[in-house]
């Protein structure tokens, strides 16, 4: 017990407080299990992936490649305005510049580095601090945990995917004349742009935590997964033309598609019904639309299923 | 006593090797220390309880639910790892406010919890800084902090005193005894260190090679025994020999000497003997039973005589 004795602000009177140590406190509010768990790894994962509640160096990475992002979807829309503007309406559309459909084509190895610097940083902390140890001893499983992660780096990176479109549309339709006759025009962009967003998104999550759960150092994960996206890019390009010259088409359409930055390109170019810039030049983009949703599938589900399995083992 | 933790022909093998071979026990409230070597099976034990492992056979009950199977009751259980495991760049405010959330607690209050435990474990004054720069002390302290956060009904320590100076080990055993006799919260306490558990728990279990050997209150392992140790000054071989003389066993303990037997009549021939070789006495008490004793003997208790309630 402590005795607080302080003069009054009239200098007068003296109040007189006592502070009582009350002891230590049974915990007896509610105790929600394994929804509450789920609930906060989930919210931890969104606060390691964007930096919050983190130094400033936390913040710099996520947030320098949200701007690229969004800066590549600003100045795709004020070209287009412009040319709108100064040509004529819909002379952007006209010209065939870039649009809702080449985005993700034109944004997808800044996308990919993000996922490969961002995704580790959702496992390998945990690893290699052993705080692993003290998540699975409470009302959570393994599966709970790596599911949890795996949300809450699949919503960053949806709400990356996603926002450089919608000031892109935003831009496009202010550009117009009426900007409502714009959006009833081309209204379906806007669930293409959704999903296509989602098709990334769930791809690179994917594929980058599978491979950030090998290791327990984030730079190894890093490097490998941007070799991974962005090294296949001009190998199997090159390769692919090579095998086209000496053999049959096949060859080189099946190398193709082992540029990983372009498999979920292929699936954007079939939302959009249109082919992107990067795609345009892909032998493997002759495949059957079914072909390339099954490849898209095979490398998503695959990592996210085997992510899952090593996880769940770690619990009984 | 209603049994927190009930351990039934619980066997672990790995592969070959056999970590826990149908061990059978019971722990209630209070401290419990679980002694044993490296490999006696104190850490298998401890992840089957946790819920981190499934043994082989047997079946591990924690506060009425199988251990394995209940997600659920993981919400009552704190865990101390021997081992790092805090993120340097995090506070512990924010650290303990998290995983009392991870434990079912509501966001305020968790975060109520995790000041009102800093507090408790002495770090409320620390509690915004990065967990990086702290000592070591303090990150055990953080380390119990964590497993009290979410008011657990058992907390599982493991070797809480590892790395500790002599200053930092009185102030976590200290702790230790807080956590069951003002919080009310049960401890399981696994330890190296014989004189760390001899002053902390109220009963112990000893497992050796995967088997359970020894268990029981802490009293009857630390109890008088029949033995009378001396200590002399000088003249200790011709002690020996007058006491050698008058039909006691003698035996050397270090510097001292242990007499069987604790009647008077052995006080008797000790006076009779320190008086005839004129050795100035230091010491003579009778001796107590110490811990480190387990391990020297080779015989094996009879585990069906497992109870350490």
């Amino acid at each position: 017990m402590t005795d607080a004795t302080a003069p009054s602000p009239r200098g007068t009177e003296e109040l007189e407080g006592t502070v009582f140590d009350i002891g230590y406190q049974r915990y007896v509010g509610p105790r929600e299990g394994r929804n509450r768990a789920r609930w906060a790894v989930y919210k931890d994962g969104l606060r390691l992936a964007l930096g919050l509640g983190r130094g400033a160096r936390a913040k710099v990475i996520p947030w320098f490649f949200i701007t690229l992002l969004g800066v590549i979807g600003l100045i795709m829309a004020l070209i287009a305005g412009a040319v709108n503007t100064y040509i004529g309406p819909n002379a952007a559309e006209a010209l065939d510049l870039p649009s809702h459909s080449d985005y993700y084509g034109i944004a997808s190895i800044v996308f990919f580095v993000f996922a490969a610097v961002g995704a580790p940083e959702m496992l390998c902390p945990d690893r290699k601090d052993g705080v692993i140890n003290l998540y699975l001893v409470r009302p959570l499983t393994g599966s709970d945990y790596v599911s949890a992660r795996w949300l809450a780096f699949f919503t960053v990176m949806v709400s990356v995917a996603w926002l450089p479109q919608l000031i892109l549309l935003a831009g496009l339709s202010l550009s117009n004349a009426n900007p409502g006759d714009y959006l009833l025009e081309n209204w379906l962009d806007i669930p293409r742009l959704l999903t296509a967003g989602l098709a990334m998104a769930a791809y690179t999550t994917s594929l980058a935590m599978f491979v950030a759960s090998f290791t327990t150092r984030r730079a190894y994960a890093s490097v490998f997964l941007v070799g991974l996206f962005v090294i296949t890019a001009p190998f199997t390009t090159g390769l692919a033309a090579e095998l086209a010259e000496d053999f049959e088409n096949t060859a080189g359409q099946w190398v193709s598609m082992f540029n990983l930055s372009n498999i979920p390109v292929h699936v954007n170019d079939l939302i959009f019904d249109d082919v992107s810039l990067i795609t345009s030049v892909a032998p493997a983009g002759e495949f059957s639309g079914w072909v390339l949703v099954g490849w898209y599938f095979l490398w998503t589900l695959v990592p996210a299923g085997l992510l899952w399995m090593r996880y769940r083992k770690l619990t009984p | 006593m209603t049994a927190l933790l009930t351990a039934e022909n619980l066997t672990k093998h790995y592969d070959d090797v056999i970590a826990l071979d149908g061990v059978s026990f019971e722990i209630s409230e209070g401290i419990t220390g679980v002694l044993g070597e490296n490999g006696a099976g104190k850490s298998t034990a401890f992840k089957i309880f946790l819920g981190l492992l499934r043994p082989t056979s047997g079946t591990a009950t924690i506060l009425g639910e199988n251990a394995s199977e209940s997600v659920a009751v993981r919400s009552r259980l704190g865990y101390m790892p021997e081992h790092d495991c805090l993120p340097s760049t995090v506070s512990a405010a924010e650290f303990l406010t998290h995983l009392a959330e991870v434990s079912g607690l509501p966001p305020t209050r968790a975060r109520i919890r995790a000041a009102d435990t800093l507090r408790h474990t002495g770090l409320f004054e620390e509690r915004y800084r990065a967990m990086g720069g702290y000592s070591t002390g303090m990150k055990q302290r953080v380390k119990l902090a964590q497993a009290l956060v979410h008011d657990p009904t058992i907390v599982f320590l493991d070797e809480p005193t590892a790395g500790l100076d002599p200053v930092g080990r009185e102030e976590m055993l200290a702790l230790v005894r807080k956590t069951h006799r003002e919080f009310g919260i049960s401890v399981l306490f696994s330890s190296h260190l014989m004189v760390d558990v001899e002053r902390t728990c109220d009963r112990i279990i000893v497992l050796r090679g995967g088997r359970l050997v020894q268990s029981g209150e802490m009293e009857e392992f630390t109890k008088d025994t029949e033995t009378v140790f001396i200590e002399v000054d000088d003249n200790r071989d011709r002690l020996v020999v007058a006491l050698e003389e008058r039909g006691v066993l003698v035996t050397s303990d270090g510097h001292g000497l242990c007499i069987e037997g604790s009647d008077e009549s052995v006080y008797d021939k000790i006076r009779a003997a320190l008086v005839e070789s004129e050795a100035p006495l230091r010491r003579m008490a009778p001796r107590k039973g110490e811990l480190t004793e387990l391990f020297r003997l080779d015989g094996e208790a009879d585990p069906e005589n497992g109870k350490a309630t």
